[in-house]
């Protein structure tokens, strides 16, 4: 963007700078780096972005490579989406809880699951016992999803069913799309997003009964198949990278393990014999915003260059919308603190205005009690006004992408590319990230990062607020916690009736259905439609899977 | 005189945060102690490998809120079978109302959120087993 005369001119004033006025100051540190451990310079100019140019690498928002934006106005035009995570209990306290939060304004469904549902467990099973209602809502049979979304305009608000691992989802999302046939609302009309990455099955969350890797991926792609066929409007995949994170990755694998996956399913479709333009618009991901505020815009800013350049040169799309990397953000979970919870307001804030300012198209804010139990009300509010809050008080909507062309945030959004395309060629070179998960180096990687971070908070390196530092001892908790409901006998009476009063030979020929879908490896989204219309139970469809597939043995330790 | 120091960490039930259990399984091993990791069990599973592996401590993992009713059912089993040896310990997300109940209970000891590595090190110090 500069001449060479200029920025030869400008590197040798800038070295007087630094040995003349700089270099007789003292700063707190020898070196400053960023969470990931990118090095930071104390001041940027154009001499770190002397190979930038403004057309090819930057360019326009709604215009490839995207990094100022996937739409031209942004939130000039259009907000994000406020779409605040809820769930607990049975699914008729959830209901009231999605009542309540859009009555506050939010403007989509951001609807999470109990441990067991997320595994495929039902609420019987003597394995969930303790876990049901817990971390989410309860989810047996059609019947709770009908009940989970009652009353609620499935026809006008965007739902995101956060259904983490393929195992779940699949069944998840057969329950939601076939409540909306009988509710008569055709599938066109649904909008939403499925979560449905076979990483958190295999490597981020792990749980008893494990799909293997391969199978857990082919019922991913599935979903991405029907909702290709029939839902078009869907998102089938959110691929997880805020997971990824809580679980220990850095900023440059939190990306490039979503990129990597995004690649694996891209080729896997086209596999199948569809073109990339059919299925990738509805490609879409899912991001943390972490305590490293530039870094984090830097790296969502990053993601959406890679993404494009992916895309365009490696699969040859050519819809516009195939090479956008569209993204909601849940602010870190991982980086509450249990000590002080109140401050986490502050944190979240901060997280959210990073999402905000990278160009996030939805945004969760994690409630203060988080690192404590579920939110209650009260904090759920807090959370959503949050947003709110930044919305319409601050004026960071005025304008597209208001830190592009910063000489910090440019030089870091190259950094971060380069660290985060590094990961995902070692990805390529072990055959991609089905077989990286096989041979345990996802795990490996993940848990590294995740021990190096608990070593620089230990060594002090990394303050935390309330954790290592500004301390108070013997805390007496300034807020109210939330308990979960009842929810185990309410599901096991539902799940009584509903076995009792269903078609046994309808259940037994949609088991056998999906059976022989295992055998033929066909696609097993189009045999669970039926299935959960017959009110086979979840569990009823993963352990038929399961006697298939089996189970796998994450390489964790 | 250092006891012996084989220790089972395992996460309850069906909570599936790993990321506090193997942080705290590899500074632990670190520090010395054997450790085998146990991955998500029920109760009963847990006092099965405990025998199996004749360990002297095992270490409960849960951040899911099922830790009321699974981590007291660990000593139950353990009494049961008449073993009074094997210390039991927790670590994750537990409201501070929870944590005499699960003293009583018989955990030993509990490391909620933020808890420092070098503070569950040094327990296990105290103790006697490092």
């Amino acid at each position: 963007m500069f001449h060479d005369d200029y920025i030869a001119e400008l590197k040798s004033r800038t070295d007087a700078w630094r040995t003349e006025c700089h270099g007789r100051k003292k700063e707190f540190k020898k070196s400053f780096r960023t969470l990931s451990g990118i090095p930071i310079e104390p001041l940027y100019t154009p001499e770190h972005l002397a190979g930038t140019d403004y057309l090819r690498d930057l360019g326009f928002p709604g215009e490839p490579p995207y990094i100022r934006g996937v739409h031209p106005t942004m939130y000039r035009g259009r907000t994000w989406t406020h779409r605040q995570l809820a769930g607990f209990g049975p699914p008729e306290e959830t209901n009231k809880r999605y009542k309540f939060l859009m009555d506050q304004g939010a403007t989509g469904i951001n609807g999470v699951y109990d441990y067991p549902t997320l595994r495929g467990y039902d609420s019987d099973d003597p394995e969930a016992r303790a876990d049901v209602g817990r971390g989410g809502v309860a989810i047996d049979t059609i019947k709770d999803m009908e009940i989970l979304f009652d009353g609620i305009p499935i026809d006008h608000v965007s739902v995101s069913l956060v259904s983490c691992q393929p195992v779940g989802n699949i069944s998840l999302q057969s329950m939601y799309f076939a409540n909306a046939r009988n509710r008569g609302i055709s599938y066109d009309k649904l909008t939403g997003t499925s979560q449905n990455d076979f990483l958190l099955e295999t490597a981020i969350t792990i749980a008893p009964g494990v799909l293997p890797p391969k199978a857990s991926f082919k019922l991913s792609v599935d979903a991405i198949e029907y909702c290709m066929k029939f839902v078009p409007r869907w998102n089938p995949i959110s691929f997880a990278g805020y997971n990824y994170r809580e679980a220990g990755c850095t900023a440059p694998q939190e990306v490039a393990f979503c990129i990597a996956n995004a690649i694996a399913c891209t080729e896997d479709m086209i596999r199948r014999g569809y073109d990339v333009d059919s299925f990738a618009p509805r490609l879409s991901f899912f991001n943390s915003a972490h305590n490293d505020f530039f870094e984090e815009i830097a790296k969502y800013r990053a993601a959406r260059r890679i993404y494009c350049r992916i895309m365009k040169e490696r699969f040859g799309a050519k819809d516009p919308r195939s090479l956008m990397y569209r993204f909601h953000v849940q602010t870190a979970g991982v980086a509450l603190t249990a000590q002080q919870p109140l401050n986490n307001i502050a944190r979240a804030s901060y997280h959210a205005l990073a999402a905000v300012l990278g160009g996030a198209q939805s945004v969760h804010v994690d409630a203060y009690d988080e690192a404590l139990c579920t939110p209650t009300e009260l904090s759920s509010l807090t959370a959503l006004r949050t947003q709110q809050i930044l919305q319409h008080e601050t004026g960071v909507t005025n304008t597209v992408d208001p830190l592009g062309g910063s000489y910090f945030v440019e030089y870091l959004t190259n950094a971060m590319e380069e660290r985060i395309l590094e990961i995902i060629a070692a990805i390529d070179d072990m055959g991609g990230i089905v077989k990286a998960v096989e041979r345990g180096w996802v795990h490996s990687e993940i848990s590294a990062a995740a021990s190096e971070y608990q070593a620089a908070i230990e060594s002090g390196a990394m303050p935390i607020v309330g954790v290592n530092c500004y301390q108070i001892e013997d805390e007496k908790l300034p807020i109210e916690l939330f308990s979960s409901p009842e929810t185990r006998d309410i599901q096991i009476e539902k799940l009584n009736r509903i076995k009792k009063e269903r078609s046994d030979s309808e259940v037994q020929k949609a088991l056998d259905a999906i059976k022989r879908c295992c055998e033929e490896d066909g696609n097993l989204m189009e045999v669970n439609v039926e299935a959960v219309s017959a009110y086979v139970t979840e569990g009823e469809i993963t352990k038929t899977m399961k006697s298939h597939y089996g189970v796998w043995h994450p390489p964790l330790y | 005189m250092t006891k012996r120091n084989r220790m089972l960490i395992s996460r309850l039930g069906m909570d599936a945060h790993w990321r506090g259990s193997i942080v705290v399984a590899k500074a632990l091993r670190d520090a010395g102690m054997e450790v085998i990791y146990g991955g998500n069990q029920m109760p009963d599973k847990i006092v099965d490998a405990a025998i199996q592996e004749d360990v002297d401590i095992i270490g409960l993992s849960s951040l899911s809120g099922n830790h009321m009713i699974l981590a007291p059912e660990v000593i139950e089993i353990l009494r049961s079978k008449g073993i009074n040896d094997v210390m039991v310990v927790f670590g994750g997300t537990v409201p501070p109302d929870d944590v005499p109940k699960l003293k009583e209970a018989g955990i030993a000891e509990i490391f909620g959120p933020g808890t420092s590595l070098k503070k569950i090190v040094g327990y296990f110090k105290d103790q006697g087993y490092l």
